[in-house]
């Protein structure tokens, strides 16, 4: 449970009054993602009503998953944990022990134009009773900035190396056509249309690039699944899986853009190859 | 000679030249041939080797473009046709034995033997196919690839390919190239037996010991075309 004071909370505040257009008032709660399981639920709704400490509060929100600790929290007003804390020896099962006034953590936001580790150290200097601390958990937002500021380069980066296997894909299948213009040839000589030539080589293509797109969501995957605790651990933030229509998206749009891949890098070999005149290709290699 | 006149003419070459340019050589493999070819004609094309035997056939089955000419199959000008009808045409009405070996190597006999369907959007029946290649002896290798048959029995399997589809005309380059004599004349009594049915065969060989089986004998000699005469069947 985590008291807030509506007035000055910068923390879910600013997502209270965007998502339930005002203040928490004493008798609401904010749900965390996974808060729910802590009063043996396999959800909440907005619109619930939940028991704390035998005191009802209205559910007014429940925060997306973060992969930080303050899923599993709940939030009140700081006057309603007070009360909460005081009428708990009547009403509850097992009592609350805060005495009125008591306050555990003053968040301060620190401007990026300050060393947050200085602001710190002068807090716990300068005010008797505390120790400043700067957050590990807060990081995520500066996480999330820097992972932002990486992205562009690495979608260039992602970018470059698809254009060089765009390039790699297109040199090998000129040369798988080199190597099978002898059996083009004779597949004219058959009576396949220039057209079919054409299909045969990209599908080929197109085959090889999709099949290349399920490895590597399968390589992923397992990379994923082998490397987010550790990763985590490290970021000291909770691995979050993405929704599932997101994931379904993503596999699809990927394999896509594979088979595009493949469509594109072969597109000159399929070409040239259904040109070749039958006899000059059945004759190369003889 | 004169029930020949009457059968319809099947093949045409007026003026057929094709030069190829090798080394900044321009060397002309056919030289204005002038052919016409019956129905139901047997015709034999020897010559030394470089003398455009292949090259001949090759323009006559719609394999290669002449330089300059026509040719004609059935009264159609055939490279005035496009790819699409150039390609129904292969598949329908010309079946090609080549000079090396020409089965696809990932395909198994039998499948090979119907190939010619598929394109021709026949059904390509495995019956069918199983009856030519027993015709030419190799029914027991139907379900081998290419690689696990010997030469001669390659060349069975792309003769029976070459006949699937019942064509009206064969073109067969040196059918028999290196085969053994028994092969060779299983070979020859294929042939026999088809130009028996009406077939039209044009058969390159460099051997003047099988050009005697045709009705007609060709000689190529620096891409120009001499006719020497009929073969024994009419001697
Ligand atoms: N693709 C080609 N490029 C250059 N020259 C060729 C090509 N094909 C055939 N020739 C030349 O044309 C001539 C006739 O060749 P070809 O028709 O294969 O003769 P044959 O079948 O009687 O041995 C030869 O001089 C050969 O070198
Ligand atoms: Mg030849």
């Amino acid at each position: 449970m985590v008291g807030i004071d509506p007035e000055t909370d910068f923390t879910v505040g600013p997502w209270l009054e965007e998502h339930a257009g005002g203040k928490l008032a004493d008798d609401e709660v904010i749900l965390g993602a996974n808060a729910h399981i802590f009063f043996g639920k396999s959800e909440s709704h907005v619109g619930d009503v939940e028991f704390f400490y035998g005191r009802p509060f209205k559910v007014v929100g429940i925060l997306e998953a973060t992969g930080l600790g303050i899923d599993d929290d709940a939030f009140i007003t700081l006057d309603a944990a007070y009360e909460l804390s005081s009428e708990s020896n009547v009403d509850a099962v097992e009592k609350a022990d805060i005495e009125p006034g008591q306050i555990s953590t003053v968040m301060v936001k620190v401007d990026p134009r300050y060393d947050r580790a200085d602001v710190a150290r002068n807090i716990s200097l300068q005010v008797p009773g505390t120790a400043g601390v700067t957050s590990k958990e807060l990081m995520a937002t500066s996480l999330s900035r820097q992972l932002q500021t990486l992205t562009p380069g690495l979608l260039l980066i992602g970018a470059g190396f698809w254009f060089i296997s765009v390039l790699m894909i297109g040199a090998l299948f000129t040369m798988i056509v080199n190597e099978r213009r002898r059996e083009l040839g004779l597949l004219q000589a058959m009576g396949a249309t220039r057209g079919f030539i054409f299909r045969e080589v990209m599908l080929e293509a197109v085959e090889l690039t999709l099949l290349g797109g399920v490895t590597g969501i399968v390589a992923g995957s397992v990379l994923i699944l082998v490397l987010k605790g550790p990763v985590a651990d490290s970021l000291g933030v909770e691995f979050v899986w993405p929704s599932a229509s997101y994931l379904v998206v993503f596999t699809v749009g990927y394999l896509l853009l594979a088979a595009l891949t493949g469509a594109l890098a072969a597109l000159y070999p399929a070409v040239s190859a259904s040109r070749l005149e039958p006899y000059q290709a059945i004759r190369s290699g003889e | 000679m004169g029930q020949q006149d009457n059968r319809p003419v099947m093949i045409t070459l007026e003026d057929a030249t094709k030069v190829y340019t090798s080394g900044g050589e321009e060397v002309s493999a056919i030289d204005g041939v002038r052919l016409e070819v019956n129905q139901g004609d047997y015709v034999a094309v020897v010559g030394h080797s470089g003398s455009g035997k292949t090259t001949l056939v090759s323009v006559m089955g719609g394999l290669t473009r002449p330089t300059r000419g026509t040719v004609k199959v059935e009264g159609t000008d055939i490279w005035s046709l496009d790819n699409r009808e150039l390609a129904r045409l292969r598949s329908e009405r010309i079946g090609f034995c080549f000079q090396f070996p020409s089965l696809i190597s990932t395909l198994n006999c039998i499948d090979n033997v119907r190939l010619p369907a598929s394109f021709a959007g026949g059904d390509g029946g495995v019956d069918a196919a199983m009856e030519l290649l027993e015709r030419v002896s190799v029914a027991e290798k139907a379900r081998a690839f290419p690689k696990e048959l010997s030469g001669g029995q390659q060349r069975r399997v792309a003769i029976a390919r070459a006949l699937f589809n019942r064509p009206r005309i064969i073109l067969a380059d040196e059918p028999t190239g290196d085969l053994d004599e028994d092969t060779e004349e299983d070979i020859m009594e294929l042939f026999d037996e088809v130009n028996g049915e009406g077939v039209t065969i044009v058969m390159v060989t460099h051997s003047r010991r099988l050009a005697r089986r045709a009705a007609r004998v060709l000689t190529m000699e620096n891409g120009t075309l001499a006719e020497n005469g009929a073969g024994s069947r009419e001697a």
